[in-house]
């Protein structure tokens, strides 16, 4: 025999049909569940989308844009004006009426030059081959032509004499190996 | 007149789940969801943060075993059964004592059938039953599976969901019958 206890009364019946079977979720869960979900690697990650103008304007990259060109600018006006003094240098030495002045400008670019060809012996071991064959070359050059303008200067010169007579040999023996480029100035 | 809004069919959308397509799982999870919230709600007792807990587990042990569904069930059936074995398995690793048995301590209460019940308060009265009632009891009373149903789900015998079925309704009697008696009349 059953027990009536057993089953439900209409009124009790009712009230569990009355339950909510349904339930909405809480905010987020669905969003935690995914990303759960991705950091398993059970979901893929969508890719963000490339933002391409928006943060090219901000104030940083245009500090720095303003920053380069100032630079830019200034390093330009430098330029400009060391050229610009360079040129009036030359001009003034091959225009120079007087001795003195034109004696003056022959010390001044010796020097240049032999800072230059100090400073680059210095770094040469940084250079490639052939910039440091053109370099040579450029000058063995000068110094070819500025002994036989001391020669011309100073014919009894002992040092022009033998610097010239080196040069000869040199280029005697040079006639026999692989031509070289020679720098004309 | 608007044409009704055509559902993907839920194979179509668990394809695209297995293939990582985050879109396809919200729009399963947005139409199972609610209906597992509110029983995992139940089977633990009204506690939010768990019932949340038991979903996100529920969700990441569907899709994992999302492949080997066979579908001879519907989608949603499926997926609370997976929710039931989680609540069951949260509550084994909380150790929790897995109520089979009303505590032989207590008297099991003696209640009479109610005539008037409010939804609300039923709600509450199983939200304070021991688990194993609970459980039984939600299964067979809200969701309407069958002893044998509940007895393969949690793995005990027919007789057993039986008993505890029976216990359990008389401790919501018991409950609802205090309340009223409390109750202004």
């Amino acid at each position: 025999m059953t027990d009536p206890r057993d089953n439900l009364t209409p009124a009790e019946r009712r009230a569990f049909e009355a339950l909510p079977r349904e339930v909405g979720p809480p905010k987020g869960l669905e969003d935690r569940t995914v990303a759960m979900l991705q950091s398993r690697g059970m979901l893929a990650v969508p890719l963000r989308p490339i933002r391409a103008t928006p943060h090219r304007w901000q104030p940083a990259w245009l500090v720095g844009a303003a920053a380069a060109s100032l630079a830019l600018f200034a390093s330009g006006m430098a330029v400009g004006q060391y050229l610009g003094a360079r040129t009036a240098t030359l001009a003034a030495a091959v225009g120079a009426g007087s001795m003195a002045q034109r004696a003056m400008n022959v010390e001044r670019t010796s020097t240049q030059y032999l800072e230059a060809l100090s400073s680059f012996s210095r770094w040469s071991d940084s250079a490639d081959a052939g910039t440091r064959e053109r370099a040579t070359q450029a000058a063995l050059t000068s110094l070819t032509t500025a002994a036989r303008e001391v020669a011309r200067l100073a014919p009894d010169d002992p040092l022009a004499a033998a610097v010239l007579r080196g040069l000869a040999e040199r280029s005697r023996q040079g006639s026999s190996s692989p031509s070289r480029t020679v720098v004309w100035y | 007149m608007a044409a009704p809004a055509v559902l993907e069919p839920e194979r179509a959308l668990a394809a695209r789940v297995l293939a990582g397509d985050d879109l396809a799982f919200r729009q399963l999870y947005r139409r199972h969801t609610p209906r597992l919230f509110a029983l995992v709600s139940r089977l633990v007792g009204g506690r939010e943060a768990d019932a949340e807990d038991v979903v996100q587990d529920t969700w990441f042990k569907a899709t994992e075993r999302l492949g080997d569904f066979r579908w001879e069930c519907a989608f949603g059936t499926w997926l609370c059964a997976i929710g039931v074995n989680v609540v069951k398995e949260q509550a084994r690793r909380r150790m929790r004592r897995p109520e089979v048995d009303w505590p032989e301590d207590h008297d099991p209460p003696q209640a009479a059938p109610l005539d008037r019940v409010e939804p609300m308060d039923l709600d509450r009265a199983i939200a304070a039953l021991p688990d194993g009632y609970r459980t039984v009891l939600v299964l067979h009373d809200v969701e309407g599976y069958t002893h044998e149903e509940i007895g393969a789900t949690l793995g005990i015998a027919a007789g057993t969901s039986k008993s505890q079925l029976f216990w359990a309704r008389q401790a919501v009697r018991a409950a609802l019958g205090s309340r009223q008696k409390g109750s202004p009349a």
